[in-house]
């Protein structure tokens, strides 16, 4: 089984590089790539040219300063087994000993100079994602306390427990899988207080929940999962193009049953240009999670409990994983920018909203045009609770429905399957209720 | 009887099955939330500059009966049109 090893020596062995070898260190920023023979740049549709001609992304080297050799020690007594707490802090569980990891927010100044962001800025957690087959998620230790070898599989874990010597061994480094993010903010809503949300968010609706949904409700089940997301600044400019109309007078022709309503307007071509900066907009890194086809899943209610105190993060250590389960990221930025521009077009339409008070009836946009000057790309690790149901639809593969809460500020979402029977019969006793009164309305007054 | 008053009765003899369906709608979407979804556009901190403006009368839409826009989407911020 092939696998990434962390046991501190990365071993260069740079050796010699054939013609066509990967170079190790990537031309500076401008250097033109060398072409093999008989190709030549100017010949080279401009979309190859301008690949070839960029720079790279700049690079945020986002690290708590967590040792690269796998063991978490706590800086007091230096034993390697600790526990998140609500309060954001880490306790080792040996001594007692509370400390926190620096915010990444101010260590890196990520809240600072959208203004002059250009290009895409990111940080090494952010790294496109090297597709290595399913062994890539399986990270091996070699244990600094006994040197037993230590298998991690990140798909579920990002920590395991020597065998032999009972250190904790995490996975600090960044690997090319995308298990290892910039950041984490850490949960602050308690496993109790996550219930007690659920059930009372539950408790609301259960008067047309489906019985088996009631019949099965555990809100102990519920999971402590934290999610990946790029938390994305930008700089951005746009503009739409449109028309506008404002009421220029409005009249009745007719008489009795065959009055009509007429309105005159004027027609202007209406065009706004916006400048705007983003400051930590959260975007879904799971290709999962960012699917929100409302007939097949209800992951619409996970995107619902967002925004985050991102503020808030610290750099990714993966002892406040401790005791949670977590997903990895599948998506790299390339594949995340049309759903960054998407998002952006639609927070200037928000924007120039103000401006379009006169066009009393209304302004029909038929053109948008974004220049995204710069982005900045931080991946992180987002806490939410999680309780799932998976409703059984016949021989269908059913539909999995979400409560979730924010691990930070509690907001709680929900998709509580329907009895739908009991719905209908609602609705349709509510509308004979109603008919019946009309029908005497108009027998009392009507005749 | 007026034309007026035929109105009123076929409006309160619509009560009944409209009633129903907004129930039932409404119903659904408290409970299963399908509706729902981040709102980046007002959730998130944004600094915008002053808009830019470009504003100038192409024409007139005279005797219509419409009582707006044909096709306005001045506050539909995620249905995306055409990019240039």
């Amino acid at each position: 089984m092939s696998s990434q090893n962390f046991d501190g020596d990365r071993g260069g062995g740079a050796g010699q590089l054939g013609p066509g070898s990967v170079r190790d260190v990537p031309p500076p920023p401008g250097e033109q790539i060398p072409l093999p023979e008989g190709l030549d740049y100017d010949k080279l549709p401009e979309a190859v040219r301008e690949e070839l001609e960029g720079s790279d992304p700049e690079v945020i080297d986002i690290r708590s300063g967590a040792a690269g050799s796998g063991v978490n020690r706590c800086p007091k007594c230096g034993a390697s087994e600790t526990k998140p707490l609500s309060s954001g802090e880490l306790m080792c569980m040996f001594c007692r000993h509370k400390w926190t990891t620096e915010r990444v927010e101010e260590k890196y100044g990520l809240g600072e100079g959208i203004d002059k962001l250009v290009g895409i800025v990111r940080g090494a957690g952010a790294a496109d994602i090297e597709d290595a087959g399913d062994s890539a998620h399986i990270v091996t230790f070699k244990c600094i306390g006994c040197g037993a070898e230590v298998a991690i599989n990140t798909e579920n874990s990002m920590s395991a427990r020597c065998h032999w010597c009972r250190h904790v061994l995490s996975v600090n480094e960044q690997i090319a899988n995308g298990a290892v993010p910039d950041a984490v903010l850490p949960f602050r809503i308690s496993k109790e207080d996550a219930i007690r949300r659920i059930r009372q968010f539950a408790g609301r609706r259960s008067f047309f929940a489906l019985k088996a949904f009631k019949k099965e409700f555990t809100p102990e089940n519920v999971l402590g999962v934290f999610l990946p997301y790029m938390i994305v600044d930008a700089n951005a400019a746009a503009e739409v193009q449109g028309e506008g109309e404002i009421e220029t007078a409005s009249y009745t022709e007719g008489e009795g049953n065959n009055k009509t309503t007429y309105y005159d307007a004027d027609v202007y071509a209406v065009e706004r240009k916006v400048k705007f900066l983003v400051d930590d907009l959260p975007i879904e890194a799971s290709s999962q999670r960012s699917n929100f086809d409302r007939k097949a899943n209800t992951n619409n209610i996970i995107n619902t409990i967002l925004p985050f105190d991102t503020e808030n993060a610290v750099a990714w250590d993966a002892s406040y994983l401790a005791g949670y389960s977590s997903e990895k990221r599948d998506l790299n930025i390339d594949g995340m920018m049309p759903v960054l521009e998407d998002q952006l077009l639609s927070i200037a339409r928000s924007e120039v909203l103000h401006t379009l008070r006169e066009y009393d009836r209304g302004v029909r946009w038929d053109r948008e045009h974004l220049d995204l000057k710069g982005s900045r790309w931080v991946a992180m690790y987002l806490p939410v609770w999680l309780y799932s149901y998976h409703q059984k639809k016949g021989r269908e593969r059913g539909l999995l429905h979400y409560i979730a809460v924010n691990g930070r500020t509690g907001e709680t979402m929900g998709s509580i399957p329907i009895q739908t029977w009991k719905l209908l019969l609602a609705a349709l006793t509510l509308g004979t209720v109603l008919e019946g009164a009309a029908i005497w309305l108009i027998a009392m007054f009507g005749g | 009887m007026s034309g007026e008053e035929q109105d009123w009765i076929y409006m309160l003899l619509a009560a009944g099955p409209t009633g129903a369906a907004l129930f039932y709608w409404y119903m659904y979407r408290f409970c299963r939330n399908t509706d729902k979804s981040h709102g980046f556009e007002r959730e998130t901190a944004i600094d915008a500059e002053e808009v830019e403006c470009t504003d100038y009368k192409i024409g007139e839409n005279n005797r219509t009966r419409q009582r707006s826009i044909r096709g306005e989407n001045s506050k539909s911020f995620r249905d995306r049109v055409q990019r240039y």
